[in-house]
């Protein structure tokens, strides 16, 4: 099949990136009022993350399924009972400073000029690198969570679960409920940071009491629970993994061996917390600013989640971690202000129901903001790096060469950057920005003075075979040749 | 609470409550191999205990599936002689597949 | 070419002081190639050229450092009928020049390249190519000019310069300013800019080159290629990444910098580069950055005195000057303390415009 580029770039009024729930709400909101709009997701169908549908191959009986399941299908068929056009295992690799989104996909290029942009491309794991974390076996709590919901598959015999927020219980008890065994749950989170967001989850009774069920059920299955511990080291241990743990509280890591714990599993499930994904909002150059409560650096939006950047829209995790269910209305409210601002509704209704949407915000956040809390960037951390730790695994880079690279006179992230390669592998540093944004700013004081990689096209790597597509040597357009 | 595993050695979780309808036959480094349709390449390799992919460019240290979601590009193989992350691919009748030896 | 500039001037023993808007060895020495290339540079520059590459091949002793160079044959390819011929005439000038290059028929540049595409139809091959690093040079230039009592004003954004007595008067925007009894401007792309600080108008266009970077992959090229009529640069670093370059142009200007890549020529670039080693299909495009560099209205490089003034110089758009940059630094320098440089310099009063 001959592959093409399609030269033309097609007009629409709007495009969403990002099929999650903030992504499906802003879509078929705006879809709703009128508006042409496109959504364009990397996976093969929505969800996103927290509601990633198992394969189409596979039976899954009701018994089986959890809350999560029956609110991804749920918005996974509003999506397609919309008039929203849907481009699944699409993958964005640029966007132009005239917003001309630029995608690739098994069918070749293709590119969409919108008059509203509305981004909804979630968030990344935060995971603060230690001896061994490149192990193979040692996955995020993320990928945990993949492997659990939507392809029912445990990640071992045995797992030891690590970090911090209800990502942790939740990845516990799936792995429980499946059959498999959990070694020990470690916390970073001490029993009295539980205590300190617990009103703020009481606005949720309904999470709350899940929570408490899960909890009770780990108990009772003799697991150890370390609450206020963190990974310092892990070792591979013929077909496991030996991992060491350290106390860990608002002082740091105690590193002294006498109060270390040994904990072993087949492998290891790791997360630090939620990081809001701005790959896309750096690559327009969007104006961010540091928000610790929101996961870190999160673009400048008004009331009605508008970015610095005319005609671009952010919604969900990407605006600020606060969950799933916050997600829908922050998409729902970005929809309406990009149909207002593309005078598709009146004044009045955009204002009257952003109001609405507010008002469920209200009520939905607070429990989303005690999880951003417990999944708070915890700059202490950073004292389980050693000097001889991977911490750019795309270039292998020590963080005894960040250090001296530092201490010779790098003194923003874009500067270390050229003279380490941290964040020029594949990756193009999701990975490893913000631990060595953290190792920069315990130097240099902010983290608005360390700043952020200046964001680059293609988003992803591109696989060469799909830019090319079919062509002979006389098709490619030979500019004038250079001078003798 | 009812063991979901088949036998302690397969990761795979079934009993009554996940059926997996049809397998499809892949070659990795060389083995045919049997997969669930619609399953995650980088899962098929993990539960088949192919889990070193590749090896990191200056220290050879061996890397493995680690996100799961696309990001990281640690789990990249080669599909048919392309290079590819195995957590953005499905398994499919007939692929080649192949760790990274470099 | 400002680096090596202020490093041999210093070596003369005259105080130097080297300012940059942003931190050394950033722009188009930063973004750069690498490439070291007699196949590529001008005919008219191949004398240059070839003594630049002799520098970048002995690095320890002048710049006491490894920067990663690389030595091999570069290869400069046709396909067509019509590259063949463009290739001979391209070679014979450089020859003349001096430049060891020779037409190699298509086996011969096969059995110089292996994993090249076998219906490539002749080459024109030089032995003395190769490549160095850009981030490598950058930090050894840095730290040899502190070595040397070079003192480095970064992050120092000029925005006059006065000419008072006997000595410039060089500012920034905070009122800060450097006083000094000689002045280079070694700026690239800014060199309008900076000349007309100075009210001299020399147009100098800004050329926004695309350059591509792949993943790593097996090993699939061993030498340095180009395309005849010179629009592909293409190589394989030690750490297997793959670097497709050749001047497409992209979107950009001297105040934003480099904006974005343009998707045809994206693809273009791209296809050119798989066309000439066919196994890079199977890799994945990485990263895409944007290089600025100048270029003159007749293309050659301005060296010498900025018309009208004995102590004010001007150094730049050499093109391709990554390979000469380290020589033409020290013709300068020898310009500068009152010598006769060992190769002549282009004097920038040939491009005045009124």
């Amino acid at each position: 099949m001959s592959k093409v580029i399609d030269d033309n770039v097609q007009k629409i009024d709007v495009v969403v990136l990002g099929a999650g729930p903030a992504g499906v709400a802003a879509a078929t909101i705006a879809s709703e009022h009128g508006a042409d709009v496109a959504i364009i997701d990397e996976n093969i169908s929505g969800g996103g993350q927290i509601y990633r549908a198992p394969p189409k191959e596979y039976e899954t009986h009701d018994s089986f399924k959890s809350p999560e399941s029956y609110e991804g299908d749920r918005q996974r068929n509003y999506l397609s009972n919309s008039k929203v056009k849907t481009y699944f295992n699409y993958r964005v690799w640029s966007i132009s400073q005239e917003l001309v989104v630029s995608t690739i996909s098994a069918n070749g290029l293709k590119s969409w000029r919108p008059k509203a942009l509305i981004l909804a491309n979630g968030a990344l794991e935060r995971i603060i690198p230690f001896p061994g974390w490149t192990l193979p076996g040692v996955m995020g709590l993320a990928a945990c969570t993949i492997l659990l919901k939507s392809q029912f598959v445990l990640p071992g015999r045995s797992t030891v679960v690590a970090g911090c927020g209800p990502l942790l219980m939740s990845v516990a008890y799936a792995i429980v409920k499946a059959g498999g065994n959990v070694s020990a749950i470690v916390d970073l989170s001490s029993k009295s940071e539980w205590v300190r967001v617990f009103p703020k989850m009481l606005s949720r009774p309904d999470l709350l009491l899940q929570g408490m069920k899960w909890l009770w059920k780990l108990k009772n299955e003799g697991i150890k629970i370390y609450n206020g511990y963190t990974v310092t080291k892990s070792e591979k241990d013929n077909d496991r993994l030996a991992i060491t743990i350290a106390p860990f509280n608002h002082s740091g890591v105690n590193t002294d061996p006498k109060f270390q714990k040994l904990v072993e599993g087949e492998c290891l499930a790791i997360g630090h917390g939620l990081i809001p994904s701005t790959e896309i909002t750096r690559l327009l150059k969007a104006k961010h600013k540091y928000d610790l409560l929101k996961g870190g650096w999160v673009p400048v939006i008004d009331d009605e989640f508008r970015t610095s950047i005319p005609n671009v829209f952010i919604a969900g995790d990407a605006s600020g971690i606060s969950g799933a269910f916050s997600a829908v209305h922050k998409g729902r409210i970005a929809g309406l202000s990009a149909l207002r601002d593309l005078n598709m509704i009146s004044l009045k209704e955009s204002k009257h129901k952003i109001n609405n949407e507010r008002n469920l915000l209200n009520k939905t956040e607070n429990f989303g903001q005690a999880a951003a809390y417990l999944m708070r960037s915890r700059p202490e951390l950073i004292k389980t790096i050693t000097a001889e730790t991977i911490v750019c695994r795309c270039e292998d880079v020590f963080r005894a060469e960040i250090d001296e690279t530092i201490v010779s006179g790098a003194v923003d992230m874009n500067q270390l950057k050229a003279w380490t390669r941290c964040g020029m592998g594949p990756c193009q540093g999701r990975t490893c920005a913000d631990s060595i944004e953290a190792i920069l700013t315990s130097v240099v004081g902010s983290r608005e003075l360390a700043g952020q990689w200046t964001g680059r096209a293609p988003l992803r790597p591109i696989p060469i075979e799909q830019i090319i597509g079919d062509y002979s040597y006389s098709d490619i357009p030979i500019p004038e040749s250079a001078p003798l | 609470m009812e063991n979901y595993l088949n036998n302690k050695d397969d990761l795979r979780v079934a009993g009554n409550n996940v059926t997996r309808n049809s397998y499809v036959t892949v070659t990795i480094d060389g083995c045919e191999i049997q997969a669930p349709a619609g399953e995650i390449l980088a899962v098929t390799l993990f539960v088949n205990g192919y889990r070193t992919l590749k090896y990191s460019p200056r220290i050879k240290e061996p890397r493995g599936f680690f996100c799961l979601m696309g990001s990281c590009q640690e789990c990249v193989v080669l599909v048919d002689e392309t290079i590819t992350p195995a957590c953005q691919k499905l398994v499919q009748e007939g692929i080649i597949v192949k760790t990274i030896k470099i | 070419m400002g680096c090596s500039t202020a490093l041999h001037i210093s070596r003369k023993k005259l105080k130097t002081v080297i300012i940059d808007s942003g931190a050394l060895c950033r722009e188009a020495s930063g973004t750069n190639a690498g490439t070291l290339t007699l196949n590529m540079t001008r005919a008219a520059l191949i004398p240059y050229a070839i003594k630049g590459w002799e520098l970048w091949n002995s690095t320890e002793q002048w710049l006491y450092g490894d920067v990663g160079t690389i030595s091999v044959n570069g290869l400069s390819l046709a396909f067509t009928e019509r590259e063949e011929e463009l290739l001979i005439k391209r070679a014979e000038a450089r020859k003349a020049m001096g430049a060891p290059i020779e037409i190699v028929s298509s086996k011969k540049a096969q059995q110089l390249e292996p994993g090249l595409r076998q219906s490539v139809r002749s080459a024109a091959w030089c032995p003395k190519d190769g490549f160095t690093s850009a981030y490598l040079t950058g930090h050894a230039f840095r730290k040899v000019l502190n070595n040397e009592g070079v003192q480095i004003q970064e992050y120092f954004k000029v925005n006059k310069i006065d000419n008072e007595n006997k000595y410039f008067l060089i500012c920034n925007e905070n009122g800060e300013f450097i006083k000094s009894k000689r002045i280079v401007l070694a700026g690239g792309v800014w060199l309008e800019y900076m000349l007309s600080l100075l009210n001299i108008f020399i147009p100098i266009k800004c050329l926004i080159n695309q350059l591509i970077i792949t993943e790593r992959v097996e090993p699939v090229m061993k030498t340095v290629l180009s395309i005849a009529n010179g629009l592909l640069s293409l190589k394989q670093f030690a750490n297997g990444t793959v670097l497709i370059g050749g001047g497409w142009q992209g979107i950009g200007d001297t105040e934003r910098g480099g904006v974005e890549a343009i998707p045809k020529n994206l693809v273009g670039n791209i296809r050119l580069a798989c066309h000439t080693i066919p196994k890079l299909r199977f890799g994945r495009m990485a990263r895409v950055w944007l290089g600025l560099e100048a270029e003159t209205s007749d293309a050659l490089p301005i060296i010498g005195n900025v018309p009208g003034f004995d102590d004010a110089y001007v150094i730049g758009s050499v093109h391709s000057g990554y390979t000469s940059g380290p020589y033409m630094g020290w013709l300068l320098s020898q310009f500068i303390t009152g010598k006769e440089p060992d190769m002549p310099l282009f004097d920038p009063s040939r491009l005045l415009t009124q």
